[in-house]
């Protein structure tokens, strides 16, 4: 008698852990769902090739800061804006520079002498290799937004993504005039820039290209700010530029090849000067889902650097 | 004595009476003043939310009360919409089979060249989120999911929240009962 109630206690236990483990199954609770059947598959897009990819991360330092803005080499020195401040880093990672700057930078370049040009949200200033100020600029209104700074002997351009302007300033600040990018062909209706994200660079032939990311390309003018030339390839896969605006950041390589970011599928590549993918520097799975597209600078010996503004750190690509 | 114990079981009695009255009654107040007054609203925390399109299925309401909405402050009027167009569409242009939203609630406005207006149709969206998607990876981040509180019943526990994988459904204030992007930001949350 008191078997069998053992039994029969044993096999409701049992029964009962059973109901309980098939309802859990059974139920929608997160993790325990079907798959999203709305579901935007964009993983085909962020997938790259490892064959595309010839370059791995070698080294990378965090930066203490909130926000950070803009990246330019120095020789062997890596420069950025971090907060409220100029800091400059040697190849070892160690800060051997660091002044605050009277507003928050956005982007930098350093000259042939070895001067820091910073942009803020509307104004110039350039500064020593000690850290000086020799001089800065009036500020250009309300509606200006500089992203990107770069300087000839001769002349500094500003890209400004408020105004969907190219200013040109003389060698001492002085400002010469400003350029829309449009001309008569049909299509062209100057620089497309949907959000702060509007990036120049200077080709080692002095060549200046204006990255404009509503078209998707690449332009090339003349000193006066005349269209001459110039590629784009609005494509989400690899080859070329995805999402609304695009590439974010640019440099130039000595052999005139681009360095590009994205943001929205983050990634990193290089393009022939014609335009064509040459290869892949970082893939998107090296950066946040979505995140900020990293502003880039490469050396003379191809590393790139790259400035992560999710992670709050410089990463360092080197060819493998 | 008699006359006494009487006078006693009749104080229990009613002291009885009054105490359940009371406890009934505050009950019932409180009960009433939870379902009238709604102090607390749920809405979706946009930097939190992953686009999993649980809003479109777990909702009680059918369709559902959360909807697409478009901060046009953040967007960059775009000819090439990552929410309008699905990702690779050979052509940039109005055509069902280059759409992503499932249910066409999206409509494309020309304003001049090259710039166009997207505009919800919030009796078409059923709360997908693959627009949002879609603008969160190729775009500004302009559209994203809000529960729509003229459809919302506000259940005590909200049917989406229960399975909501990111948590990014919240009880707000139901005097700022939106979070919208733009004024609402990161920062506002820290």
């Amino acid at each position: 008698m008191k078997k069998t109630f053992i039994y029969v206690f044993l096999s409701l236990v049992v029964i009962i852990i059973l109901v309980l483990v098939v309802k859990d199954f059974s139920s929608n609770r997160p993790g325990r769902m079907s798959g999203n059947p709305y579901k935007l598959d964009v993983d085909e897009i962020m997938a790259v090739d490892p064959e595309l990819i010839s370059y791995r991360e070698t080294r990378n330092y965090d930066i203490d800061a909130d926000k950070l803005g803009g990246i330019a080499l120095s020789g062997e020195n890596i420069c950025i804006g971090a907060d409220d401040y100029l800091q400059m880093i040697d190849p070892e990672g160690k800060q051997i520079m660091k002044i605050k700057l009277p507003h928050s930078p956005e982007c930098l370049t350093v000259s042939e002498q070895g001067n820091i040009l910073v942009g803020f949200r509307n104004g110039l200033a350039l500064y020593s290799p000690e850290g000086e100020e020799i001089w800065k600029t009036d500020t250009m209104g309300e509606r200006a937004v500089f992203t990107a700074v770069r300087m000839t002997s001769s002349v500094i351009y500003v890209a400004d993504a408020g105004q969907r302007a190219v200013h040109r300033y003389g060698p001492d600040g002085s400002y010469i005039d400003s350029f829309e990018g449009k001309t008569q062909i049909e299509g062209n209706y100057g620089f497309i820039v949907p959000s702060p994200y509007f990036d120049l660079a200077i080709a080692p032939d002095g060549e200046l290209w204006v990255a404009n990311p509503g078209k998707h390309s690449i332009e090339n003018y003349t000193g006066e700010g005349k269209l001459r030339a110039y590629w784009e390839n609005m494509n989400p896969t690899i080859d070329g530029f995805s999402g609304c605006c695009n590439p974010a950041h640019i440099d130039i390589m000595t052999d005139g090849s681009f360095v590009t970011s994205e943001k929205g599928v983050v990634r990193i590549k290089i393009h022939k000067p014609s335009g064509e993918l040459a290869t892949v520097v970082a893939a998107p799975d090296k950066f946040l889902v979505d995140g900020e597209a990293p502003d880039v600078a490469v050396h003379e010996d191809g590393t790139v650097y790259a400035l992560d503004y999710d992670r709050k750190t410089i990463r360092i690509f080197e060819p493998k | 004595m008699e006359s006494k114990a009487h006078n006693r079981r009749d104080f229990i009695r009613r002291s009885v009476r009054v105490s359940l009255g009371l406890t009934v009654g505050g009950v019932g107040a409180l009960a009433l003043k939870n379902g009238t007054t709604d102090e607390w609203v749920w809405q979706i925390d946009p930097f939190e939310c992953n686009q999993c399109g649980r809003c479109a299925t777990e909702c009680v309401r059918n369709i559902s009360a959360v909807k697409c909405v478009h901060a046009y402050d953040l967007c960059g009027y775009c000819d090439l919409c990552g929410g309008y167009l699905k990702p690779g569409a050979p052509r940039i242009d109005t055509g069902a089979e280059h759409q992503l939203c499932p249910t066409a609630a999206i409509k494309r406005k020309y304003i001049e060249e090259p710039f166009f207006e997207y505009v919800i149709e919030e009796d078409l969206c059923i709360g997908c989120a693959k627009c949002v998607k879609g603008c969160t990876s190729f775009g500004n981040g302009s559209l994203h999911l809000q529960i729509r509180h003229d459809l919302c019943r506000n259940c005590n526990q909200c049917a989406i929240a229960r399975v909501c994988p990111s948590k990014a459904i919240i009880r707000v204030p139901n005097t700022e009962p939106y979070l919208i992007k733009g004024s609402f930001t990161k920062s506002d949350k820290t």
